[in-house]
């Protein structure tokens, strides 16, 4: 079982969903089990405007604990945030950060940006 | 799970727009553009003026069965006129997007969010750009060359552009006229041989089989420059290949740009 608890940086209350991966998809967007995937699937909309397709940075945030349990960073994703605004350094795409099954935590941040600057 | 129960992360700073369907347009099998005439931004207080660069994108949310998915779609057309886009996209065996999209006739409308990406070239600077794609990879290349070439720069531009065979080849008219009209772009079309029997699909054949040899021969091999600037757009992990191809052999990584679908 994964469970991903869900923070805000808006002040929305936090949410935490409790997912069974092997029915993954949830949802059509984002590789299946990742963090976009799971929160669509669940009612949460993350912003993703490419459709989940690693060519945008609006569905990134900010794992604060359980690194662990998600799929390393490829060199694409990296590619890709390095153009997201406020990157930090445990900073995911959430159509790119596949989970496995433990505890992960992440920070939604306040703003996505739609243009490098 | 209902739309309006759900809960939106984040904010963007991208607006919301609504577009007519004025004309549509076969360009290669399977292959159509849609034109569309920006008449306004719902939500937003006075005129809001749609503006893009180069390579981005438009995103539209779009009805598959009970859920709503994202589905996006490259501009197509020049910024130069923003109130009248272009997109050009394939129909996907069994891909809800594009079949909600080819569905779609002239007049309707269609509500879009952007522009989005950072995969743009705006403002061209002196040296050589090349630009490869296979299939509807291209269609960001257009806008951007023509960038390119209105430019004050004296930059050089080449498309490298795979196809299965010519008629699949988008645009081609336009790329063959640019080159005689204009010395500093040239068109590589790499077409595959007429004995290939592979099944079609969207596997990044054009890319792996067709291009990477051919840029490898020409820009990694039998070269010593890595002062280019290449811009690399398609579908799959083909895309990625051309990418640590050009990496590794000494061209900058921020040289490399790409954008895989």
């Amino acid at each position: 079982m994964a469970r991903l608890r869900v923070l805000f940086e808006n002040g929305d209350p936090e949410q935490t969903i409790e997912c069974d991966l092997a029915k993954a998809p949830f949802h059509h967007d984002g590789e299946p089990g990742s963090i976009l995937d799971i929160l669509l699937g669940h009612g949460i909309v993350l912003e993703h405007a490419c459709g989940g397709n690693c060519a945008c940075t609006t569905c990134h945030v900010i794992v604060t604990e359980g690194m662990q349990h998600l799929s390393e960073n490829e060199e694409e994703e990296d590619d890709m945030l390095d153009r997201a605004p406020g990157l930090r350094s445990t900073s995911r795409l959430g159509c790119q950060a596949v989970m496995a099954d433990g505890d992960v935590t992440i920070l939604i941040p306040r703003h996505t940006i739609n243009q490098q600057v | 799970m209902e739309n309006a129960a759900m809960q939106t992360a984040g904010a963007s700073s991208s607006q919301a727009f609504e577009a007519t369907i004025t004309r549509i347009v076969e360009r290669a099998p399977d292959t159509c553009s849609f034109f569309l005439h920006i008449t306004g931004s719902p939500g937003s207080q006075g005129s809001q003026k749609f503006t893009f660069k180069p390579g981005q994108f438009l995103s539209f949310s779009l009805p598959a069965g009970e859920q709503t998915l994202t589905r996006a779609y490259t501009i197509a057309s020049l910024p130069e006129d923003s109130e009248h886009l272009e997109i050009c996209l394939n129909r996907v065996a069994d891909g809800p997007g594009s079949s909600y999209l080819f569905s779609r006739k002239e007049a309707d409308v269609l509500r879009f969010t952007g522009p989005w990406g950072t995969f743009v070239l705006d403002q061209p600077v002196k040296t050589e750009y090349v630009f490869i794609a296979d299939r509807v990879g291209v269609i960001p290349f257009r806008p951007m060359i023509q960038r390119v070439l209105s430019s004050s720069e004296k930059s050089i531009a080449r498309l490298l552009y795979a196809a299965r065979q010519e008629s699949d080849l988008l645009y081609r008219d336009e790329w063959q006229a640019w080159e005689r009209q204009d010395p500093r772009f040239s068109f590589w079309p790499i077409l595959e041989p007429h004995n290939s029997s592979r099944p079609s699909g969207p596997d990044g054949y054009g890319i792996e089989k067709l291009l990477l040899p051919h840029i490898e021969q020409h820009y990694v091999q039998n070269d010593t420059r890595r002062d280019r600037q290449f811009y690399i757009c398609g579908i799959g992990r083909p895309i990625l290949l051309l990418r640590d191809l050009l990496r590794g052999a000494g061209y900058e990584r921020k040289a490399v740009k790409y954008e895989k679908w």
